[in-house]
This record gives C-alpha cells, sequence and structure tokens, in this order.
C-alpha cells in the first residue's frame, strides 16, 4: 500500500518542442466561473471513461499546532457526508455508476481524483459540487474516521522504522515552518482535534477560488462545461485564504537525530534545505537528485550499494514544494554496516559536485528520463489529468509544463556546482540514524 | 490518502480475474508475428505517444520449476539476467539504459520468466539490442551474483521489522508449506546461503531458449521496421526445448489452521486468511468478480464497510482471487489496533459466512456488474497494459476474445449466481488464518477462534 500522505508531487514536464500531437497547449481549454473556480477541459476519446480532478490549494503548509494532519482528515471527511449525499453515499453512488476514486493529500495541496465512466459525469459533477460546500462533518462519523486515521497513522509511521525516522529528521531540519511536521499529523492532534475548528478549516480552504477542476476523456467541452456551470456556478466565493507567513530561519550548524528500537536493520537519512519551486535553483537541485539517486547507474547507487556495499538500496532527491524544503538521500544499510562511513561517502560524492559539477552525459540522461517519463505518464487519461493538476497547483499554471523542460536543457554545469555549493552545506544538513537497540550511535 | 491503492494494485496485478469491459472498448486484436526460430510476437502499433513497450514469456522458466532446496533460483536467474554480458558489463548495461530513460527488466512469475522493456521508439533499436543479448548471453558473474544475494538476504531481515510485510511472508508459507507456489522469488535464509552463481548458470541453460517463448510489441513502431529489429535482435536465439513438469496440485486446507507470530514491538495486528480460489479461465471466472468485488473488491465492499467505514477499524480491508493454471488462491486482509483484533475477527467471519448463506441484493450485484465494466477500459490503456495481455491470453490460450467473453459474463451475472460464487469461494470451515502482532496483547483475543501455534518473529526463517 502506498504511503499515506505524498510529499512533494513527482512532476514531469517536457518542453513544447518535444510534445507530440496528442498533448498539446491549445488543446487544453480553460475556463473561470465568476466565483473564481479555475477549469481545465481536455477532450480525448480513445477510451470511455474521464478523469475528473479536484484540486484545492489546501494541505499540511496551512495547519498550525494542534491541527496538524486536518487536511488530511477533511480530505476522508469528504467522503462522509452532507445533507443531500448521507455518510457512505458518495462512494455507493460512484460505484454503482461504475467509477472508483481515490484522494490524497500532500504539503500543499488536497486532490480527489475521480476515474468514471462517460455516462456518470453529470453525478459526479453534482456530488463533487455537492462536497465542495456542504460537507457535514457529523459527531459520530468524524469520530470513527478518526480513527481511521490513527490507524493509517500507527501503519505509515509508528510501525515503520523508516518513516518514524523520517517524520524526526523533517521535524528537526525544519523548525518554525509548517513542513515541521508530517502530513499525518501528530497522534495527540490526531485524537485531539475539536468539530469546531475542523470546520473552520474547510470553510477557510474549501471555496470554488481555491480549487482547480480538471477533466480529460471523453466527454464535449460544451457539455461538460455547461454542467460544471450548473453545479458549481452558484456556490459563492469564500475569503482569500490567510497566507503562509512563517519562513524557516537560516539553519544555524549541522543537526543529528540518533534514535534507538527494535529493529532488524537500521536506518539512515541525510536532508539539506532545498529551494522552492518557484527558485531557479530547485530545477538544478532535481537533477542532482536524479544524478545522485535515480537509477543503478546513480552516482550514490553505484557507492554505496555497489562498490562499498554498504547498503541495499537508496532513494530520494529534491521535492518540488510551493515553500522551501529539503533535499534528502534516504539509505537501506545493510545489518552492521559503519553509518559513518555511509555518511563519508555521501560527502565525498557531493564534494566532488561541488568541485566539478556533472559530466554533460549526465545532465543528458536526466533531460532524456524526464522526456521518456513523461510520455509514460501521457499514455493514460489519469496521467494527463495528473500532470495537469500538479503543475496547475505547484507552480500557479498549467503552462509551467510546456516551458520548464527549456529550462531543463538550458541549466549549465556552472549553474549545478553553484547550486551544490548553496545547498550541501554543513550548516544546511541533518543527519538521522535508527539503530536497532544496543546498536552504537 | 484515502485507501484506494490496495484495490488499484489488485487490479494491476491480477487483471485476468479483476475487471471487464465497457460497452465501446474493446482490446484491439493484434497482428501475429513470426520471428525466424519460431518465436511468435503480437504487435499493435498504436500512436498515441512516441514510446513502445515489448514483452517476451518464456516458459518454464518460472518459480514453480524450482527445486525446494533452490527456492528462489528463479527470480534470482531473471533477476542477474540483466547484469551484463561477456562483452558488457552490468555497470555498463545500467548506465545505457538509464541514460536513454528506458526502463528493461526481467522477472520470474510462476511458470514463466518475462522480459520487459519499454522505452522511446526512438531509443528502442538500442534498448531491444542491450535486452536481447542479456538474454541470450548472460555473464552470470560472480560477483554480481553475491551482490544480489545479500541484499536478498537483508531484505528478507527487514521484512521482520514491518509486521505488514512480515505477515505475507508467513502466510504464504503456512498455506502453501512446501509447494512451489509458496515459494518466495526472493528465496530464503537457508537457500540463499547454499546457491551459487554456478547453480544459476544451470537453471539459466536448462530453462532459458526461445522455444515456446511468447512476446509482444505495442507502440509507436511500423511493423516492417519492428520485425527487421526483432529478427537481428531474437531470430537468431537458438536452444533445445524447455523441459516443462507439471505444479503440483495445490494444497486444500482441512478444518482452521491458524498461525500467530509474536512481534513484541507492533501496535497493531496484521492478518490474512486464504482459501482455495479458482482456475484462470474457469467459468466461474465473472462471477467470481462480481461476488469479490462485493465482498471485499472496492472501497464500499463488505469488508471495507463493517470494518473501516463503520467501525473505524483500519485504514483499509480488502480480499481478493488469484488464480492460475490450475486452481487458485482467496485472500483477505487487513489490520487493526491490538485491542481490536478479536472484534474485527468476529465481524470477519460473520461476513464470510453470510456470504455463502444470504448471498446479495439485486442491487448490490447490478452495483458490481457496473463497477467492474465502467473500470475496465483504464485498465488497457497504455502500451504495456495491451502487451502483457497479448502476452498473458496467448500464453494461456485463452483467445483474444477473452475480456469481450468475461464482460459479457459480468453483465449478465444474477444474484443467484453471484451467490453460488460465494457458496463456492468463501471458506466457511477450511482456511488459512494467520496474525502478526504482540502475542502478550492479543493472545487472549484469539482464543474463542481455535488451536493457534505460536511463533516468535525473532525465531529464524517463516
Amino acid at each position: 500500500m502506498k504511503k499515506a500522505v505524498a510529499a512533494g508531487a513527482v512532476i514531469l514536464f517536457a518542453g513544447a518542442a518535444l510534445l507530440s500531437a496528442s498533448f498539446r497547449k491549445e488543446d487544453i481549454k480553460v475556463h473561470r466561473l465568476d466565483n473564481g473556480l479555475k477549469i481545465l477541459l481536455l477532450e480525448h476519446h480513445t477510451i470511455p471513461n474521464i478523469a475528473l480532478y479536484t484540486y484545492y490549494r489546501v494541505g499540511s503548509r496551512n495547519e498550525r499546532p494542534g491541527l496538524t494532519g486536518v487536511s488530511h482528515f477533511i480530505e476522508h471527511m469528504m467522503f462522509n457526508g452532507s445533507p443531500k449525499v448521507p455518510p457512505g453515499e458518495f462512494d455507493r453512488r460512484m460505484e454503482f455508476a461504475g467509477g472508483s476514486n481515490n484522494a490524497s493529500t500532500s504539503q500543499d495541496r488536497t486532490g480527489y481524483t475521480d476515474w468514471i465512466p462517460a455516462a456518470a459525469l453529470e453525478e459526479m459533477l453534482e456530488m463533487e459540487a455537492d462536497r465542495m460546500q456542504d460537507a457535514t462533518f457529523d459527531s459520530e462519523v468524524l469520530e470513527s474516521e478518526r480513527q481511521v486515521i490513527a490507524s493509517e497513522r500507527r501503519m505509515g509511521v509508528d510501525n515503520d522504522n523508516d518513516a518514524i525516522l523520517s517524520e524526526n529528521v523533517q521535524a528537526t531540519a525544519i523548525m518554525a515552518h509548517p513542513y515541521h511536521w508530517d502530513v499525518i499529523g501528530w497522534m495527540s492532534d490526531i485524537q485531539g482535534w475539536r468539530r469546531d475548528e475542523i470546520i473552520a478549516y474547510y470553510k477557510t480552504y474549501y471555496a470554488p477560488n481555491n480549487a482547480v477542476l480538471i477533466l480529460v476523456g471523453d466527454f464535449a467541452e460544451a457539455r461538460a462545461l455547461e454542467l460544471i456551470r450548473k453545479y458549481f456556478g452558484p456556490i459563492p466565493s469564500g475569503p482569500t485564504p490567510p497566507a503562509v507567513v512563517t519562513v524557516e530561519p537560516p539553519q544555524m550548524g549541522p543537526k543529528r537525530v540518533f534514535i534507538q528500537r527494535d529493529a532488524q536493520v537500521p536506518s539512515f537519512q541525510a536532508v539539506w534545505h532545498a529551494p522552492a519551486v518557484h527558485d531557479p535553483g530547485s530545477i538544478p537541485m532535481d537533477i542532482l537528485g536524479r544524478v545522485l539517486l535515480r537509477g543503478e547507474s546513480s552516482r550514490l547507487y553505484r557507492r554505496l550499494v555497489r562498490q562499498e556495499q554498504l547498503a541495499s538500496s537508496v532513494f530520494g532527491g529534491a521535492s518540488r514544494t510551493i515553500d522551501p524544503y529539503l533535499f534528502a538521500v534516504h539509505v537501506k544499510p545493510k545489518p552492521g554496516a559503519d553509518l559513518a562511513r555511509i555518511e563519508a561517502v555521501i560527502e565525498e560524492e557531493l564534494a566532488k559536485i561541488k568541485k566539478e559539477g556533472l559530466a554533460d552525459s549526465e545532465i543528458q540522461k536526466v533531460l532524456n528520463a524526464v522526456r521518456s517519463d513523461f510520455y509514460r505518464s501521457l499514455q493514460t487519461i489519469a496521467g494527463k489529468a495528473y500532470q495537469l493538476a500538479e503543475t496547475e497547483t505547484a507552480y500557479g499554471g498549467f503552462e509551467r509544463m510546456f516551458t520548464l523542460m527549456d529550462d531543463y536543457a538550458a541549466v549549465t554545469n556552472a549553474k549545478i556546482i553553484e547550486a551544490a555549493n548553496q545547498y550541501f552545506t554543513d550548516d544546511n544538513k541533518t543527519v538521522g540514524t535508527l539503530v536497532p537497540e544496543g546498536g552504537r550511535k | 490518502m484515502k485507501s484506494r491503492m490496495s484495490l488499484l494494485c489488485l487490479s494491476a496485478a491480477v487483471f485476468l480475474a479483476a475487471s471487464a469491459a465497457g460497452a465501446a472498448f474493446k482490446l484491439p486484436v493484434p497482428e501475429k508475428l513470426t520471428l525466424k526460430n519460431g518465436i511468435v510476437v503480437y504487435y499493435l502499433k498504436t500512436a498515441e505517444v512516441p514510446m513502445v513497450s515489448f514483452r517476451l514469456y518464456l516458459k518454464g522458466a518460472g518459480s514453480a520449476q524450482e527445486p525446494s532446496a533452490f527456492e528462489g533460483i528463479a527470480g534470482m536467474t531473471a533477476d542477474q539476467i540483466m547484469k551484463g554480458t561477456p562483452a558488457m558489463g552490468a555497470e555498463a548495461v545500467a548506465e545505457a539504459l538509464d541514460f536513454l530513460g528506458a526502463r528493461a527488466g526481467v522477472s520470474a512469475a510462476d511458470e514463466y520468466a518475462s522480459l520487459s522493456a519499454e522505452c522511446l521508439s526512438e531509443h528502442f533499436p538500442r534498448v531491444l539490442d542491450i535486452a536481447a543479448a542479456c538474454l541470450k548471453e548472460p555473464a552470470f558473474l560472480e560477483d554480481e551474483f553475491k551482490k544480489a544475494r545479500d541484499i536478498r538476504l537483508n531484505e528478507l531481515k527487514s521484512s521482520k521489522d514491518n509486521p505488514g510485510r512480515a505477515v505475507r511472508y508467513y502466510f504464504l508459507k503456512a498455506y502453501f508449506g512446501t509447494h512451489p507456489l509458496g515459494h518466495f522469488p526472493s528465496g530464503t535464509d537457508e537457500s540463499l546461503v547454499k546457491m551459487t552463481a554456478a547453480d544459476v548458470r544451470d537453471y539459466y541453460r536448462t530453462y532459458y531458449g526461445p522455444k515456446g517463448a511468447i512476446g509482444a510489441l505495442v507502440g509507436d513502431i511500423e511493423k516492417k521496421q519492428a520485425l527487421v529489429l526483432l529478427n537481428a535482435a531474437l531470430g537468431g536465439w537458438k536452444g533445445a526445448d524447455v523441459p516443462v513438469t507439471a505444479t503440483p496440485p495445490l494444497p486444500e486446507p482441512r478444518g482452521a489452521k491458524l498461525l500467530l507470530v509474536d512481534k513484541p514491538d507492533a501496535t497493531q495486528a496484521y492478518w490474512i486468511l486464504g482459501a482455495p480460489g479458482h482456475a484462470l479461465g474457469d467459468k466461474i471466472t465473472p462471477q467470481a468478480a462480481v461476488m469479490n468485488t462485493l465482498f471485499g473488491g472496492r472501497f464500499t465492499s463488505w469488508l471495507s464497510t463493517e470494518m473501516r467505514i463503520k467501525r473505524g477499524l483500519t485504514y483499509g480491508a480488502n480480499s481478493s482471487l488469484q488464480p492460475y493454471r490450475i486452481g487458485g488462491l482467496f485472500q483477505a486482509a487487513s489490520y487493526t489496533r491490538n485491542e481490536k483484533i478479536g472484534e474485527m475477527l468476529d465481524l470477519l467471519f460473520d461476513l464470510l459466512r453470510k456470504a455463502g448463506r444470504d448471498g446479495f441484493t439485486p442491487a448490490e450485484v447490478e452495483s458490481s456488474r457496473n463497477y467492474i465494466q465502467g473500470q475496465f477500459p483504464p485498465t488497457l490503456e497504455t502500451n504495456g497494459a495491451k502487451a502483457n495481455a497479448y502476452v498473458q491470453l496467448a500464453y494461456f490460450n485463452l483467445g483474444f476474445d477473452y475480456y469481450d467473453r468475461y464482460l459479457a459474463g459480468v453483465k449478465t451475472t444474477s444474484p443467484e449466481a453471484a451467490k453460488a460464487a460465494a457458496a463456492r469461494l468463501i471458506p466457511a470451515d477450511d482456511y488459512v488464518l494467520v496474525v502478526v502482532g504482540k502475542a502478550d496483547e492479543i493472545r487472549d483475543q484469539l482464543k474463542k477462534f481455535g488451536a493457534w501455534t505460536e511463533k516468535k518473529i525473532s525465531d529464524p526463517g517463516f
């Protein structure tokens, strides 16, 4: 089962010049209702289905202590009833109509993803519009769902050593900004959210002016727009949600987390503060993440897994987040592996990059991977809707999808060296280790 | 995340049993290409994206052929194939494929091994070349073998840190015993220690060859070019017949076999219940799918409704049907906090009894039929999904109209037929149930379900 909550979306890009005819900017029809709801429509008739994605610009970055995890909780409660659609009915009606769905919450956005037969469009639009304004938060249902979340947290974090370490490292590296806590929230907050606070949060962020609606698939644009106007048009816009004002202060020196637990194998991770998605440094950092950590030919896989055989796997890299977050290197060490040596190897590899940057072939490799990943995701209507939704919410406009590849292609080795030297510093770094009880630091 | 992922993964993994086509959607019939050495490749041109997907099934190279002492050798052999040729080392292969943004690998299923490659069309000649070179002439270097063995041993060890993963391993052994379908793809501590690179080489020589291999190529590539490339890469591959031994009959549980694995630091208890399912192509497949969708195959299923939606006992509860050529497996699984495991299993047994006894309402059955049909078209949307479908249907002789027939069966499944499927496939008295959790907090709650065998998670093996 996938991790409960997404930490930074995986967005893929291609330049306009590289795109095939199947996915062109001009085919994506943009509309905005008077109440502020943004609408992206892409007709595509290969299968008799529609991907209907509703994204809200709210995630754990909008929370505060005491209400951590509430964005994700509201995601769950959105399936649990309104005056028109009693608890459980949303899913029952949707499945009866042949549809399925999921929903996910990240630090920056909450997304509702419906995969439906074309004939179910009107019913789904009606229900999506209904829960945008009228979710009930029935007390009894709320208490039951609270325990579902507690179970999700126990499964996703408390019974998983890597996740325990991640949560601790994240909370240590980030001191002030709401990225301090995991999207799932602290257990005491999960058990403590009050109903009135939850509703106030919902009323603040669930409004047409804070959402984007995306349809890809087998529909006619005019008819779809007519239905959207019918169901979403009457919803009043809300006040502009408050800005996230806290800025993470610069880190003053290296930090360390050390955890001892009942474990068969240790866990290791290192993180550095990294730039926000709008920062020009975010592209060089993404390239670095891929060269260091992606695939068996990546630098750290070769050093740690193959050559020195200190680890069984490595993963991580940069996240695309609205505010500055972390560049992460996760390592699954072998039992008994020298964790100090793992850290030293990572530092050696970073030092090389800070001095010499990357080979041209490594940068080209990243461009090839970005392009093939992009096309791979465009094979499905759901993949197209996902790319549109994630780019729209991360960048504030899906159009960025069509220019980003050019920016990737324009990154020079000098920019790579500059970014590596700026971000991969000791003062910017937090290292976490989790070792079996009785093990050494 | 709301929790549907388990269901989505399920439909991808057992797609032959999973779903059925919407009214306006059919799997396109591919063209049959025959290579110089007789390998059959089903081909379909698509132009949605400039990419191609290639699959090749190698008969007999799966885990069902493994001797018990060499559990995991099929998976290990498959894994080692892409680790280089005499002319190109493992790192050079990884570098070349990563450089092109390509995905290529070999994996072992129960009956066959499968080569899979996916890349941009412009890179396909190079990617096919590399993959075919690895397949025809793998180096099987001692050093690469040791690295892979080491990683597997570590993964087995670390799986015990995660009760959700550990329960699957314990279940396989508890249900299948020494039957090859219960083999861990990774091997076990015992088998890995004994295995050598020479054993892997021998296994490859015996079971890998072009005889009986079936392929599929789907994507943005012309037929003429495809045939030239495939013949150049694979048409000259020679080999003897591959020995295929019949899979022994599947174990059939008699009575309740109960296993409790004590993991003293677990805050939740994880369980899997298993019982015999149905075979691939069994005529009950559509009715079984309608039934399982209602029992535990979607979000509003009985299991999910009673355990998650109504009581908040868990984040997810589901059931699945895994068909094999001979027989199949029905599984139900979930988890809850330690103090609730007794309540959850009571619910499970109530629902198991109710399914066979009462069946489903006409409205439920209609909903399940709609759901399966509505969710079907996206399952065959990508090049890779179509290629998978072609090789699976051809390998198991199900015919390319299989989904049409399956869908027709779904569409006409009556409440009586769904009830009959439940009566046959939902276990009443004969099953295997494995629980991993903190024994001190759950042992007493479990007593009422029968006599439990107990193991400690720190005991060697599973």
